[in-house]
Protein backbone atom coordinates (compact mmCIF):
# COMPACT_ATOMS: atom_id res chain seq x y z
CA UNK A 1 0.00 0.00 0.00
CA UNK A 2 1.22 3.41 -0.69
CA UNK A 3 0.58 6.46 0.44
CA UNK A 4 -0.42 9.01 -1.92
CA UNK A 5 0.58 12.19 0.29
CA UNK A 6 3.91 10.96 1.15
CA UNK A 7 4.83 8.54 -1.30
CA UNK A 8 5.98 5.76 1.58
CA UNK A 9 5.21 2.42 1.09
CA UNK A 10 4.05 -0.03 3.58
CA UNK A 11 2.77 -3.48 4.12
CA UNK A 12 -0.07 -3.61 5.84
CA UNK A 13 0.09 -5.98 9.14
CA UNK A 14 3.75 -6.00 9.06
CA UNK A 15 5.41 -2.74 8.57
CA UNK A 16 4.03 -0.18 10.55
CA UNK A 17 5.26 3.59 10.17
CA UNK A 18 4.72 7.11 10.93
CA UNK A 19 3.17 9.01 8.21
CA UNK A 20 3.83 11.99 7.16
CA UNK A 21 0.56 14.26 8.08
CA UNK A 22 0.80 17.61 6.68
CA UNK A 23 -2.38 19.20 8.23
CA UNK A 24 -3.12 23.02 8.12
CA UNK A 25 -4.71 24.62 10.75
CA UNK A 26 -5.76 27.97 11.51
CA UNK A 27 -2.89 29.66 11.76
CA UNK A 28 0.43 27.83 10.54
CA UNK A 29 1.16 24.45 9.50
CA UNK A 30 1.69 21.75 11.71
CA UNK A 31 3.59 18.69 10.43
CA UNK A 32 4.64 15.61 12.00
CA UNK A 33 6.74 12.94 10.53
CA UNK A 34 8.98 10.00 11.96
CA UNK A 35 9.81 6.64 10.59
CA UNK A 36 9.86 3.49 12.83
CA UNK A 37 10.38 -0.32 11.75
CA UNK A 38 8.74 -2.87 13.26
CA UNK A 39 8.51 -6.66 13.51
CA UNK A 40 5.70 -8.13 13.66
CA UNK A 41 6.06 -9.55 17.47
CA UNK A 42 6.98 -6.72 18.49
CA UNK A 43 4.04 -5.25 17.71
CA UNK A 44 2.05 -4.77 20.66
CA UNK A 45 4.77 -3.94 22.50
CA UNK A 46 5.18 -1.22 20.61
CA UNK A 47 1.64 -0.21 20.84
CA UNK A 48 1.82 0.08 24.52
CA UNK A 49 5.23 2.18 24.22
CA UNK A 50 3.84 4.46 21.92
CA UNK A 51 0.54 5.04 24.01
CA UNK A 52 2.67 5.88 27.33
CA UNK A 53 5.02 8.13 25.12
CA UNK A 54 2.13 10.27 23.70
CA UNK A 55 0.94 10.35 27.37
CA UNK A 56 4.20 12.24 29.00
CA UNK A 57 4.15 14.23 25.33
CA UNK A 58 0.18 15.53 25.38
CA UNK A 59 0.40 15.42 21.82
CA UNK A 60 -2.01 12.71 20.28
CA UNK A 61 -1.48 13.36 16.24
CA UNK A 62 2.65 12.94 16.64
CA UNK A 63 2.67 9.17 17.11
CA UNK A 64 -0.62 8.08 14.91
CA UNK A 65 -0.10 5.24 12.93
CA UNK A 66 -1.50 4.48 9.66
CA UNK A 67 -3.05 1.52 8.24
CA UNK A 68 -1.47 -1.43 9.73
CA UNK A 69 -2.05 -1.04 12.75
CA UNK A 70 -6.08 -0.12 12.09
CA UNK A 71 -6.56 -3.73 12.88
CA UNK A 72 -5.13 -3.65 16.19
CA UNK A 73 -6.60 -0.31 17.34
CA UNK A 74 -10.00 -1.84 16.77
CA UNK A 75 -9.75 -4.93 19.72
CA UNK A 76 -8.45 -1.99 21.99
CA UNK A 77 -10.74 0.40 21.39
CA UNK A 78 -12.49 1.27 24.58
CA UNK A 79 -8.39 1.96 25.61
CA UNK A 80 -8.05 4.46 22.73
CA UNK A 81 -11.20 5.95 23.92
CA UNK A 82 -10.30 6.69 27.37
CA UNK A 83 -6.96 7.05 26.47
CA UNK A 84 -8.21 10.12 24.35
CA UNK A 85 -10.45 11.72 26.96
CA UNK A 86 -7.74 11.70 29.28
CA UNK A 87 -5.22 13.58 26.37
CA UNK A 88 -7.95 16.39 25.45
CA UNK A 89 -8.77 16.75 29.18
CA UNK A 90 -4.84 17.04 29.82
CA UNK A 91 -4.04 19.23 26.74
CA UNK A 92 -7.13 21.70 25.78
CA UNK A 93 -4.25 23.92 24.32
CA UNK A 94 -3.20 21.14 21.87
CA UNK A 95 -6.63 20.95 20.84
CA UNK A 96 -7.62 24.47 20.63
CA UNK A 97 -7.81 24.21 16.96
CA UNK A 98 -10.17 22.02 17.27
CA UNK A 99 -12.37 24.09 18.99
CA UNK A 100 -15.15 26.33 18.11
CA UNK A 101 -13.99 29.67 19.29
CA UNK A 102 -11.03 29.20 16.19
CA UNK A 103 -13.35 28.57 13.69
CA UNK A 104 -16.04 31.14 14.83
CA UNK A 105 -13.15 33.79 14.94
CA UNK A 106 -12.22 32.67 11.11
CA UNK A 107 -16.18 33.17 10.42
CA UNK A 108 -16.45 36.64 11.48
CA UNK A 109 -13.03 37.77 10.12
CA UNK A 110 -14.93 36.76 6.69
CA UNK A 111 -17.52 39.03 7.66
CA UNK A 112 -15.70 42.27 8.47
CA UNK A 113 -18.38 43.58 10.17
CA UNK A 114 -18.95 47.24 10.56
CA UNK A 115 -21.08 49.84 12.68
CA UNK A 116 -24.68 50.26 11.67
CA UNK A 117 -24.75 46.29 9.91
CA UNK A 118 -27.93 44.30 9.93
CA UNK A 119 -26.79 40.73 10.32
CA UNK A 120 -28.92 37.53 10.40
CA UNK A 121 -27.39 34.61 12.23
CA UNK A 122 -29.41 31.39 11.27
CA UNK A 123 -29.23 28.42 13.17
CA UNK A 124 -27.40 30.44 15.72
CA UNK A 125 -28.01 28.41 18.94
CA UNK A 126 -26.72 24.99 17.83
CA UNK A 127 -22.86 25.65 17.64
CA UNK A 128 -22.17 22.55 17.07
CA UNK A 129 -18.63 21.86 16.55
CA UNK A 130 -15.26 20.00 16.60
CA UNK A 131 -16.03 16.04 17.22
CA UNK A 132 -13.87 15.94 20.32
CA UNK A 133 -16.12 18.50 21.85
CA UNK A 134 -19.27 17.17 20.89
CA UNK A 135 -19.01 14.60 23.44
CA UNK A 136 -18.29 16.32 26.51
CA UNK A 137 -19.16 20.04 25.47
CA UNK A 138 -23.49 21.04 25.49
CA UNK A 139 -24.65 21.96 22.03
CA UNK A 140 -26.10 24.89 23.85
CA UNK A 141 -22.71 26.50 25.99
CA UNK A 142 -22.18 27.60 22.29
CA UNK A 143 -25.48 29.21 21.95
CA UNK A 144 -24.83 32.76 20.38
CA UNK A 145 -21.68 32.81 19.73
CA UNK A 146 -21.43 33.96 16.71
CA UNK A 147 -23.61 36.77 16.84
CA UNK A 148 -21.50 37.93 20.31
CA UNK A 149 -18.52 37.61 18.43
CA UNK A 150 -19.65 39.84 15.78
CA UNK A 151 -21.26 42.44 18.29
CA UNK A 152 -17.73 42.57 20.08
CA UNK A 153 -15.97 43.21 16.68
CA UNK A 154 -18.54 45.87 15.76
CA UNK A 155 -18.01 47.13 19.00
CA UNK A 156 -14.35 47.46 19.10
CA UNK A 157 -14.28 49.19 15.73
CA UNK A 158 -16.39 52.00 17.21
CA UNK A 159 -14.04 52.03 20.56
CA UNK A 160 -10.85 52.66 17.87
CA UNK A 161 -12.76 55.40 15.45
CA UNK A 162 -13.39 58.84 16.12
CA UNK A 163 -15.82 60.19 18.48
CA UNK A 164 -18.01 61.76 16.07
CA UNK A 165 -22.23 61.90 15.99
CA UNK A 166 -22.00 59.82 12.46
CA UNK A 167 -20.42 57.28 14.02
CA UNK A 168 -22.67 56.99 17.25
CA UNK A 169 -25.63 57.24 15.46
CA UNK A 170 -24.45 54.25 13.30
CA UNK A 171 -23.55 51.70 16.33
CA UNK A 172 -27.51 52.66 17.33
CA UNK A 173 -28.05 51.32 13.85
CA UNK A 174 -26.20 47.93 14.27
CA UNK A 175 -28.40 44.99 14.34
CA UNK A 176 -27.78 41.38 14.95
CA UNK A 177 -30.60 38.79 14.30
CA UNK A 178 -29.98 35.28 15.95
CA UNK A 179 -32.69 33.14 14.58
CA UNK A 180 -32.74 29.40 15.72
CA UNK A 181 -36.05 26.86 15.26
CA UNK A 182 -35.19 25.54 18.84
CA UNK A 183 -36.66 28.05 21.24
CA UNK A 184 -34.69 26.44 24.42
CA UNK A 185 -31.73 27.46 22.60
CA UNK A 186 -32.67 31.09 21.76
CA UNK A 187 -33.14 30.81 25.94
CA UNK A 188 -29.31 30.21 27.01
CA UNK A 189 -28.48 32.40 23.99
CA UNK A 190 -30.23 35.32 25.89
CA UNK A 191 -29.00 34.12 29.07
CA UNK A 192 -25.51 34.06 28.04
CA UNK A 193 -25.70 37.55 26.36
CA UNK A 194 -26.72 38.82 29.83
CA UNK A 195 -23.84 37.24 31.39
CA UNK A 196 -21.48 38.83 28.84
CA UNK A 197 -22.91 42.14 29.52
CA UNK A 198 -24.94 42.26 25.84
CA UNK A 199 -28.29 41.91 27.44
CA UNK A 200 -29.05 45.28 27.26
CA UNK A 201 -27.68 45.58 23.97
CA UNK A 202 -30.20 46.46 21.53
CA UNK A 203 -28.41 45.45 18.78
CA UNK A 204 -29.35 41.49 19.55
CA UNK A 205 -32.78 40.39 18.05
CA UNK A 206 -33.38 36.71 19.35
CA UNK A 207 -36.19 35.25 16.88
CA UNK A 208 -37.38 31.84 17.04
CA UNK A 209 -38.19 30.85 13.11
CA UNK A 210 -37.19 28.41 10.33
CA UNK A 211 -34.12 29.06 8.14
CA UNK A 212 -36.64 27.76 5.09
CA UNK A 213 -39.39 30.68 5.49
CA UNK A 214 -37.03 33.44 6.96
CA UNK A 215 -39.53 35.95 8.51
CA UNK A 216 -37.03 39.18 7.36
CA UNK A 217 -37.53 41.27 4.41
CA UNK A 218 -36.16 41.18 0.91
CA UNK A 219 -32.88 42.81 0.81
CA UNK A 220 -32.63 43.86 4.46
CA UNK A 221 -29.34 42.13 5.81
CA UNK A 222 -25.85 42.90 4.96
CA UNK A 223 -24.73 39.28 6.19
CA UNK A 224 -26.01 35.90 6.86
CA UNK A 225 -24.06 33.18 8.66
CA UNK A 226 -25.24 29.64 9.57
CA UNK A 227 -23.23 27.46 11.50
CA UNK A 228 -23.15 23.63 12.05
CA UNK A 229 -26.68 24.37 11.17
CA UNK A 230 -27.42 23.65 7.31
CA UNK A 231 -26.22 19.76 7.79
CA UNK A 232 -29.81 19.93 9.54
CA UNK A 233 -31.74 21.33 7.00
CA UNK A 234 -34.58 19.36 5.41
CA UNK A 235 -33.97 21.60 2.36
CA UNK A 236 -30.95 22.92 1.43
CA UNK A 237 -31.73 24.56 -1.70
CA UNK A 238 -34.86 26.19 0.35
CA UNK A 239 -32.58 27.55 3.12
CA UNK A 240 -30.16 28.91 0.34
CA UNK A 241 -32.84 30.79 -1.57
CA UNK A 242 -33.82 32.21 1.40
CA UNK A 243 -30.49 33.96 2.58
CA UNK A 244 -30.12 35.00 -1.16
CA UNK A 245 -33.68 37.27 -0.54
CA UNK A 246 -32.68 38.39 2.43
CA UNK A 247 -29.43 40.05 2.01
CA UNK A 248 -28.93 42.83 0.41
CA UNK A 249 -26.99 43.25 -3.15
CA UNK A 250 -23.43 43.18 -1.71
CA UNK A 251 -24.48 41.09 1.17
CA UNK A 252 -21.83 38.28 2.08
CA UNK A 253 -23.56 34.56 2.37
CA UNK A 254 -21.17 32.50 5.03
CA UNK A 255 -21.73 29.17 6.00
CA UNK A 256 -19.80 27.01 8.65
CA UNK A 257 -20.10 23.26 8.47
CA UNK A 258 -18.46 20.11 8.88
CA UNK A 259 -17.20 18.79 5.61
CA UNK A 260 -15.34 15.93 3.68
CA UNK A 261 -11.63 14.93 4.47
CA UNK A 262 -9.58 14.20 1.13
CA UNK A 263 -6.10 14.47 2.36
CA UNK A 264 -4.59 10.51 2.40
CA UNK A 265 -3.85 9.13 6.01
CA UNK A 266 -5.24 11.78 7.58
CA UNK A 267 -8.88 11.02 6.25
CA UNK A 268 -8.60 7.08 7.31
CA UNK A 269 -7.73 8.98 10.66
CA UNK A 270 -10.89 10.69 10.99
CA UNK A 271 -12.99 7.78 9.27
CA UNK A 272 -11.60 6.08 12.01
CA UNK A 273 -12.50 8.81 14.73
CA UNK A 274 -15.35 9.14 13.46
CA UNK A 275 -17.16 5.69 13.35
CA UNK A 276 -15.18 4.41 16.26
CA UNK A 277 -13.89 6.37 18.41
CA UNK A 278 -16.80 9.26 18.78
CA UNK A 279 -20.26 6.37 18.71
CA UNK A 280 -17.92 4.92 21.49
CA UNK A 281 -17.05 7.78 23.37
CA UNK A 282 -21.26 8.74 23.12
CA UNK A 283 -21.76 5.51 24.48
CA UNK A 284 -19.20 6.02 27.38
CA UNK A 285 -19.59 9.36 28.26
CA UNK A 286 -23.47 10.31 27.37
CA UNK A 287 -25.17 6.91 27.07
CA UNK A 288 -25.75 7.70 23.76
CA UNK A 289 -24.53 5.59 20.79
CA UNK A 290 -27.44 5.92 18.02
CA UNK A 291 -27.23 9.77 18.13
CA UNK A 292 -23.46 10.02 17.97
CA UNK A 293 -23.97 7.59 15.31
CA UNK A 294 -26.45 9.30 13.40
CA UNK A 295 -24.26 12.51 13.58
CA UNK A 296 -21.44 11.14 12.26
CA UNK A 297 -23.25 9.84 9.16
CA UNK A 298 -25.48 12.96 8.64
CA UNK A 299 -21.65 14.93 8.13
CA UNK A 300 -21.01 11.91 5.39
CA UNK A 301 -24.57 11.90 3.52
CA UNK A 302 -23.96 16.36 3.22
CA UNK A 303 -22.26 17.08 0.31
CA UNK A 304 -18.81 17.79 -0.35
CA UNK A 305 -17.09 21.21 -0.62
CA UNK A 306 -17.71 21.51 -4.40
CA UNK A 307 -21.24 19.81 -4.72
CA UNK A 308 -21.83 22.11 -1.78
CA UNK A 309 -20.33 25.18 -3.44
CA UNK A 310 -22.13 24.15 -6.44
CA UNK A 311 -25.79 24.65 -4.91
CA UNK A 312 -24.76 27.80 -3.35
CA UNK A 313 -24.01 29.36 -6.64
CA UNK A 314 -27.12 27.66 -8.15
CA UNK A 315 -28.84 29.61 -5.66
CA UNK A 316 -27.64 33.00 -7.43
CA UNK A 317 -24.60 33.75 -5.31
CA UNK A 318 -21.11 34.94 -7.37
CA UNK A 319 -17.75 34.54 -6.24
CA UNK A 320 -18.71 31.16 -4.36
CA UNK A 321 -15.12 29.91 -2.79
CA UNK A 322 -14.80 27.58 0.02
CA UNK A 323 -11.91 27.18 2.61
CA UNK A 324 -10.87 24.07 4.50
CA UNK A 325 -10.17 24.19 7.90
CA UNK A 326 -8.62 21.02 9.49
CA UNK A 327 -7.76 19.74 6.66
CA UNK A 328 -11.24 19.75 5.28
CA UNK A 329 -13.32 18.51 8.71
CA UNK A 330 -14.70 21.89 8.62
CA UNK A 331 -15.13 23.97 6.06
CA UNK A 332 -16.38 27.67 5.38
CA UNK A 333 -18.25 28.73 2.52
CA UNK A 334 -18.79 32.03 1.58
CA UNK A 335 -20.49 33.62 -1.91
CA UNK A 336 -21.50 37.19 -2.15
CA UNK A 337 -25.19 38.45 -3.87
CA UNK A 338 -24.10 41.27 -6.46
CA UNK B 1 -37.81 52.24 42.98
CA UNK B 2 -39.53 48.92 42.54
CA UNK B 3 -42.52 50.42 40.81
CA UNK B 4 -40.06 52.66 38.50
CA UNK B 5 -38.09 49.67 37.54
CA UNK B 6 -41.47 47.20 37.01
CA UNK B 7 -42.88 50.32 34.78
CA UNK B 8 -39.44 50.47 33.24
CA UNK B 9 -39.48 46.68 31.80
CA UNK B 10 -42.79 46.77 30.68
CA UNK B 11 -42.20 49.98 28.55
CA UNK B 12 -38.91 48.08 27.22
CA UNK B 13 -41.27 45.13 26.51
CA UNK B 14 -43.49 47.45 24.26
CA UNK B 15 -40.77 49.30 23.06
CA UNK B 16 -39.05 45.82 21.68
CA UNK B 17 -42.04 44.47 20.36
CA UNK B 18 -42.80 47.45 18.11
CA UNK B 19 -39.55 47.01 17.03
CA UNK B 20 -39.61 43.57 16.26
CA UNK B 21 -42.73 44.57 13.83
CA UNK B 22 -40.87 47.58 12.19
CA UNK B 23 -38.03 44.77 11.69
CA UNK B 24 -39.81 41.25 10.78
CA UNK B 25 -42.35 39.96 8.66
CA UNK B 26 -44.57 37.23 8.12
CA UNK B 27 -42.35 34.13 6.98
CA UNK B 28 -45.06 33.26 5.19
CA UNK B 29 -46.15 35.76 3.09
CA UNK B 30 -43.53 38.19 3.71
CA UNK B 31 -46.09 40.63 4.19
CA UNK B 32 -45.71 43.14 7.52
CA UNK B 33 -46.78 41.82 10.74
CA UNK B 34 -49.15 43.67 13.45
CA UNK B 35 -48.59 43.64 17.38
CA UNK B 36 -51.31 42.53 19.76
CA UNK B 37 -50.70 42.96 23.27
CA UNK B 38 -52.93 40.12 24.87
CA UNK B 39 -51.51 37.99 24.54
CA UNK B 40 -48.80 38.77 22.91
CA UNK B 41 -48.11 38.06 19.78
CA UNK B 42 -47.08 39.10 16.15
CA UNK B 43 -50.15 39.01 13.68
CA UNK B 44 -49.96 38.85 10.10
CA UNK B 45 -53.17 40.26 8.57
CA UNK B 46 -52.40 38.87 4.77
CA UNK B 47 -53.39 35.42 5.51
CA UNK B 48 -54.93 36.11 8.95
CA UNK B 49 -52.10 34.23 10.87
CA UNK B 50 -50.99 34.62 14.87
CA UNK B 51 -47.72 33.75 16.09
CA UNK B 52 -47.01 33.94 19.95
CA UNK B 53 -43.80 36.10 21.27
CA UNK B 54 -42.96 33.87 24.50
CA UNK B 55 -40.34 35.53 26.72
CA UNK B 56 -39.51 38.36 24.30
CA UNK B 57 -38.90 36.03 21.60
CA UNK B 58 -41.49 35.80 18.45
CA UNK B 59 -41.59 32.28 17.89
CA UNK B 60 -42.03 32.56 13.64
CA UNK B 61 -42.06 29.07 12.71
CA UNK B 62 -44.81 28.60 10.47
CA UNK B 63 -45.95 25.31 11.92
CA UNK B 64 -46.06 27.39 15.04
CA UNK B 65 -48.92 29.99 14.01
CA UNK B 66 -52.62 30.18 15.05
CA UNK B 67 -54.87 30.63 12.29
CA UNK B 68 -57.76 33.75 13.61
CA UNK B 69 -61.16 33.75 12.22
CA UNK B 70 -63.23 36.71 11.13
CA UNK B 71 -64.36 36.65 14.48
CA UNK B 72 -60.64 37.33 15.69
CA UNK B 73 -61.42 34.84 18.28
CA UNK B 74 -57.93 31.90 18.21
CA UNK B 75 -58.01 28.92 16.92
CA UNK B 76 -55.65 26.06 17.72
CA UNK B 77 -55.17 24.96 13.99
CA UNK B 78 -52.05 23.84 12.45
CA UNK B 79 -50.82 27.11 9.58
CA UNK B 80 -49.18 24.95 8.07
CA UNK B 81 -52.59 24.02 6.13
CA UNK B 82 -53.14 27.62 5.69
CA UNK B 83 -49.52 28.09 3.83
CA UNK B 84 -50.15 24.49 1.82
CA UNK B 85 -53.39 26.49 0.80
CA UNK B 86 -50.86 29.76 -0.44
CA UNK B 87 -48.38 28.07 -1.92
Amino acid sequence: MKCRGTGVEFRVGVRAGYATVVAEWLSGCVMFSGFKEVREDEKSQMVGKVFSNVASNYDLMNDFMSGGLHRLWKDRLDFVCIFVLIISFLSSRCFLYFTCSAQFIRLVSKLSPFPGMKHLDVAGGTGRLSLLNEVYVKNAECAGDVAFRILESVNSIKRRALQDPLNDDLQEETRIHVCDINPNMLDVGKNRALEKGLGEDKSLVWVQGDAEALSFEDNSMDGYTIAFGIRNVTHIEKVLSEAYRVLKRGGRFLCLELSHVDIPVFKELYDFYSFSVIPRLGEIVAGDRESYQYLVESIRRFPPQEKFALMIADAGFQKVEYENLVGGVVAIHSGLKI
Amino acid sequence: MVRLSKWLLKEAGTVVDKTLSDILVCPLSKQALRVCEEPPSLISDSIGVSFPIKDGIPCLVPTDGKILDTDDTMKHDNAADDSANNK
